[in-house]
């Protein structure tokens, strides 16, 4: 059946992690770079290939319209959503979009869970490579304060990437699970995550019985926009003001420009979280450079407004939770953005007591999350999440008014019937709006879906359908009707506010698995091209040296050989057979092993005579 | 949500076939069920889907082991294996929570068949929702008055209790005059000393709504020694003196929500001036 695995699909990077039996803890999987973060960056190569990750995030540079970041905040949301972020990023939206965003990346046009697809097929790659094994299943971990469609999209994305997802996952929760994992914690916990681009407040109570330890959750809130990139853009609109003001540049006209740019701010946001104060040196177009000193007292004061945000969700959750800041026993930080030290501070403040941070920030969610995957895949239980729903789920009723049928924070699974009669004779229809969100009016809450309820046609109020919200344990909503007259379950013909459509999805998953196959061989082209243009020039280089400090040392039969060697390979790399390539790569490598082993020979008396190997 | 997810849930019953068909003809709602309703079991009669011995209401099989489908009589007190008492000890119904969460959560099923999985997700979710119901003693005692079908989601008497009348008609002179005085720029003196009616009458009611609290603690404390007197494993609504309890404990309810309301419209004209 393959390995089940956690993932952190995050706004900046993603992560996978197992459980390693063997050491009875989980660990995150490095991928080829040795990194265990892959970044969320997708590019789409003029030649239709798709690069996912380091590859993908160095084309943000060369290629920044063919390459998206951040793809999650656009995850589950509909165009008019996201219009202020859009101005800030350099793709382009289709202007066919509607209920769900398409990015136009170079000749493709693609929604965010297809994209979020490519990351994880990309991690999918790592772990199966990791493991010398498939892997088909997964936990997914989402902001807890996600709503149903940005989880839908989430699980889309999953399948579309070719895995079951067996449950989506609070990331505070996951996190938490992680921690107490690895302290064995007791009492009621706070978990602070604020990521790339969500934040989320989680209040726990860990709770040990005979069966095991129950991580209940008891209230949480945040904002799904709002995390680093948010300080990033801070930083930015600063910078190129300055820019404007000092330069006279605009850098709308240059958005490789911006990316650059981009990239230098967030370097010194790094590093103003270890020393106090950092410098940017950026070439602008015109020939001259953006110089810059920024001091963390600067910094602190540009995204003290940002971060001040955080606070009304975390007051909020506490309130739910019934319980006072002093009544927390453990404050936890989770990602990236929390190794910022005025959010450490201002945690700390709030709560009175140190945060702990003795986990990786950015790898303790996947952690926890392939702690879940192994509870789910192996059946073994010593720990069990309750976690809750951030949203109260409500209907539209007489004014636009919405009644609340399940309040947030109610422990999932949840439900709640609700009965239904019609109003004046012969109604054949009763129409419903399931919507989620706080406020009173519908047009304030989040739209979920739109159906309509078939009634046999009779005198007013005879009909009585019963209809059954129920949320599952991965917070996504089902709804069932019955008409208790006949007993009869009703199908319902639901159309999503938000998201993709079943036929949709098909269609997609049918085109991810034919382009998959393209984009496979497309990959392997470019990796193998890669590999023997490397060898070649290795080869003249080698060459080169050898002929100016020994000419003549190479045997004729030897020199013959690798030439053969080398025109074979060359003419390889004017086709595109990734699979002949590869071969007289190979070919070309057996041919020069003897010219590697007097260069070799060579480097290693010169290192007597005082030269470095490192010179050779 | 999508159109697929509800066709499963459609579909996975079909695919259950004659059992699934009488899980859904028994599960949902004890929300609705009317008055007069007892606790005669009709379910005590069924069979477990699995193995066909009889099951009599509980969450699993005690011959196979399997989980059962809910019966459509169940309340949320029996699923606790509670009497219908109002007042009890909150750490005991959050032990048994965190049992049957053991027992019934979709985590224990992710290996099982559809069809349980259908079932664990049924009786998790009835599990969270008594919980959410019963621990809270308000919520408590709406659903008890819900059981006998005196208490119907938005049919909730809004109409101002007598006694108050007088207190209410003020109060609402109080608040036009302070959102008339806002309007027209009024004068600060005027202002303040109308903020300062508000804030008392705030009190004035915030204090009624404790009133009402304890005396919903001491009919509530009536009811269990009503119960515990009848030696009755259940409340029978038939019977005049609990009827009547209940209905004092419905008017106070009533009254509470109105007072509630009260406060809240108070406490968002006074953050608003």
């Amino acid at each position: 059946m393959g390995r089940t695995v956690g993932i952190d699909l995050g706004t900046t990077f993603s992560l996978i992690a197992a459980f390693d039996p063997a050491e009875g803890r989980p660990r995150c999987v490095p991928g080829p770079y040795g990194s265990t973060l892959c970044p969320s960056v997708v590019s789409v190569d003029p030649d239709g290939s798709i690069l996912v990750g380091e590859p993908a995030r160095r084309r943000l540079l060369t290629q920044p319209e063919r390459t998206i970041y951040s793809v999650k905040r656009l995850m589950g949301r509909g165009v008019e959503d996201v219009q202020e972020e859009l101005k800030l990023f350099p793709f382009r939206i289709d202007p066919e979009s509607r209920n769900v965003i398409r990015v136009r990346l170079g000749e493709r046009v693609l929604t965010p869970p297809e994209i979020s697809s490519f990351i994880l097929r990309e991690l999918k790659s790592w772990a199966e490579r990791h493991f010398g094994e498939s892997v088909e299943r997964a936990v997914i971990t989402v902001p807890a304060y996600f709503n149903d469609a940005q989880r839908q999209a989430t699980r889309d994305a999953g399948r579309l990437a070719g895995l079951e997802v067996l449950r989506l996952v609070n990331e505070p929760t996951a996190a938490a699970l992680a921690y107490g994992l690895h302290e064995q914690r007791r009492g009621r916990v706070a978990v602070y995550d604020l990521g790339g681009g969500t934040f989320d407040i989680s209040i726990l109570k860990l709770v040990s019985t005979g069966q095991g330890d129950i991580y209940q959750v008891l209230s949480t809130n945040g904002d799904t926009h709002l995390g680093g990139d948010d300080l990033d853009l801070r930083l930015l609109a600063v910078a190129r003001q300055e820019i404007r003001v000092r330069h006279g540049l605009n850098l709308a006209q240059h958005p490789a420009v911006v990316q650059e740019l981009r990239k230098a701010l967030i370097g010194a946001k790094h590093e103003l979280s270890e020393s106090n104060r950092a410098t940017l040196l950026v070439p602008l177009p015109d020939g001259s450079a953006y110089v810059r000193e920024i001091t963390r007292a600067e910094f602190e004061g540009l995204v003290q407004p940002i971060l001040e945000r955080t606070m009304g969700p975390v007051r909020m959750a506490l309130a739910d939770s019934k319980l006072r800041s002093e009544e927390i026993d453990e404050v936890v930080l989770v990602g990236g953005s929390t190794r910022v030290p005025l959010v450490r501070r201002m945690v700390e403040q709030l709560f009175g007591r140190r945060p702990h941070t003795e986990l990786d920030p950015d790898e303790v969610v996947a952690l926890g999350a392939a702690v879940q995957a192994d509870i789910l895949s192996r059946g073994v239980k010593d720990m069990l999440l309750l976690d809750v729903t951030p949203l109260s789920l409500g209907m539209e009723t007489m004014g636009g008014v919405v009644a609340k049928i399940i309040p947030r924070n109610s422990t999932i699974p949840a439900s709640a019937q609700e009965m239904f009669t019609t109003g004046v004779e012969n109604q054949t229809g009763i129409d419903i709006h399931v919507l989620q969100g706080e406020r009173e009016l519908a047009a304030d809450c989040r739209s979920l879906a739109k159906f309509q309820l078939r009634v046999p046609p009779g005198p007013a109020g005879l009909a009585r359908i019963e209809v059954k919200f129920l949320i599952d344990a991965n917070g996504i909503l089902q709804v069932s009707a019955r008409d208790l007259r006949t007993g009869q379950q009703q199908s319902l013909e639901v159309q999503p506010s938000y998201g993709l459509n079943d036929t949709e999805i098909e269609r997609m998953l049918e085109e991810s698995i034919e382009y998959a196959e393209q984009d496979f061989a497309r990959r392997q082209l470019i990796e193998s091209r890669h590999e023997g243009e490397a060898i070649l020039q290795a080869t003249a280089r080698s060459l080169a040296r050898l002929e100016a400090e020994a000419p003549g040392e190479m045997p004729e039969a030897e020199r013959r050989a690798v030439e053969a060697a080398e025109s074979a390979l060359r003419e390889a790399l004017a086709g595109d057979d990734y699979k002949l390539i590869r071969a007289r790569t190979e070919e070309m490598n057996q041919a020069t092993l003897p010219l590697a082993e007097r260069v070799m020979n060579r480097a290693l008396s010169g290192a007597l005579a005082g030269k470095r190997l490192s010179d050779v | 949500m999508r159109a697929e997810t509800f066709r499963n849930a459609g579909d996975g019953i079909a695919a259950g076939g004659g059992l699934a068909s009488r899980f859904f003809a028994q599960g949902a709602s004890s929300y609705s069920m009317t008055t007069g309703t007892t606790s005669a079991n009709p379910s005590a009669a069924a069979a477990c889907w699995s193995c066909g011995a009889p099951v009599s209401g509980s969450h699993f099989c005690a011959g196979c082991g399997r989980i059962q489908p809910l019966a459509r009589e169940a309340d949320y007190f029996s699923f606790f294996g509670l009497p219908r008492k109002l007042t009890f000890d909150a750490s005991d119904l959050e032990s048994r929570f965190h049992q049957l969460s053991w027992k019934l959560h979709p985590d224990n099923f992710a290996g099982a068949s559809e069809f349980e999985r259908e079932l664990s997700l049924e009786r998790s979710s009835q599990l969270n929702d008594a919980y959410r119901a019963l621990n809270e003693p308000l919520s408590r005692v709406e659903y008890l008055l819900s059981l006998a079908g005196m208490r119907k989601e938005g049919q909730q008497k809004q109409q101002a209790p007598p006694e108050l009348l007088e207190e209410v008609f003020e109060l609402n002179e109080s608040l036009d005059e302070l959102r008339g005085a806002r309007r027209s720029g009024g004068d600060p003196g005027e202002l303040a000393s109308l903020r300062k009616r508000l804030q008392a009458a705030r009190e004035n009611f915030r204090e009624k709504l404790g009133e009402v609290d304890r005396s919903l603690e001491q009919l509530s404390g009536e009811w269990d020694r009503a119960l515990d007197a009848n030696s009755a494993a259940s409340p029978d609504a038939d019977n005049p003196a609990q009827r009547k309890l209940m209905e004092r404990m419905n008017e106070a309810l009533n009254r509470r929500s109105y007072i509630r309301n009260l406060v809240e419209s108070v406490q968002k004209e006074l953050a608003e001036s």
